[in-house]
């Protein structure tokens, strides 16, 4: 009886302030029920998304989507590589791998490191790494044959 | 309204036996981030020394799981096959066909150079093709379960596909 209260008060109210409340992570529950038994008002906690508190980041979201939009941009360079092997795409196929493999690293340290200090040590590390490469290939490009040139080479044989 | 009719149709439907039924909570919002949720129980369980369930150990590898850990495998790989050559480029003093023209001297059989190609190739069409499936994925498609294999399954026979025709190259 009370959730159908609580519903008509929703229902009042009209849906969209429901839906468009960020803080609303309302989640349908199943319940087991009993037809003896009365509804209960159940108060569930929830992770409401920090932008709810106003003073909230978007840092890991646009994160994410960049992480997406690299990962097509990368796509999009493999045929160009094979068609056109200019320095540009030597350079921006260098940008693209190492920053996908920075982040994609990123997410496995996430993933398997705990720790405050441990966190911050293998971040730290990545960067290093993530530097190095990039300072490598584009050392590469610019002295050597490019990456394009080189990985037709390697296939010649 | 809809949501009052649908819910009372619901109602009607039940019989005398035990019932699912749906309900809208009242969601309360938690004063922490589940970030320091997380980080409260990785200290506290590696601060009293708690051993971790067996999970990978004992959990049937299905399919999807190993395509799943091969992304990761393949990623990681990848990766620190370019940060090692970056890091050639560097360290070498010599050029790059330099050091092609010493691998073309050892004189390696055909099937051996193919079968290299195939070992390179694996990998990157691998991470490209289920790539691809996870960004079908972040768009929402292909969630059902015999969705998940069947891509699967076409990523698996694309990967070998393409590595053959790339070592044929």
């Amino acid at each position: 009886m009370a959730a159908l209260v609580r519903i008509s008060y929703v229902c009042h109210r009209g849906v969209s302030p429901l839906l468009f409340r960020s803080s609303s992570l309302i989640r349908p529950l199943a319940v087991q029920k009993d037809r003896d038994c009365p509804y209960h008002l159940i108060s569930a906690k929830i992770h409401a998304t920090p932008s709810n508190y106003g003073s909230g980041s978007k840092a890991a979201s646009l994160h994410w989507t960049g992480e997406r939009i690299l990962s097509i941009a990368l796509l999009g360079l493999a045929p160009m590589a094979y068609f056109y092997p200019v320095p540009a795409v030597d350079y921006t196929l260098a940008a693209a791998l190492t920053l996908h493999g920075h982040w994609g690293l990123g997410q496995v340290l996430t993933d398997y490191v705990h720790g405050d200090s441990k966190i911050k040590m293998a971040n730290a590390g990545l960067f290093l790494l993530s530097s190095v490469t990039f300072a490598g290939l584009c050392y590469f490009n610019y002295h050597d044959v490019g990456i394009c040139k080189a990985v037709a080479l390697l296939w010649s044989k | 309204m809809a949501l009052l009719l649908r819910t009372v149709a619901r109602q009607g439907l039940c019989s005398s036996r035990l019932q699912l039924a749906v309900l809208y909570r009242h969601a309360v919002p938690m004063g922490t981030t589940a970030k320091e949720e997380m980080d409260k129980f990785w200290n506290k369980n590696t601060r009293l020394n708690r051993p971790v369930s067996p999970h990978i150990s004992i959990y049937q590898w299905s399919v999807p799981m190993m395509l799943s850990i091969s992304h990761r495998g393949t990623g990681v790989a990848l990766s620190s096959g370019i940060s090692a050559f970056a890091l050639a480029a560097l360290v070498l003093p010599e050029s790059y066909p330099h050091y092609l023209d010493l691998i073309h001297s050892m004189s390696f059989g055909p099937q051996f150079l193919a079968f290299s190609k195939f070992a390179l190739a694996f990998p990157v069409a691998f991470h490209t093709f289920n790539g691809i499936r996870h960004l079908l994925w972040d768009l929402g498609k292909g969630f059902k379960i015999p969705e998940v294999y069947r891509s699967g399954y076409i990523v698996i026979a694309l990967t070998v596909l393409t590595s053959i025709g790339l070592a044929a190259m």
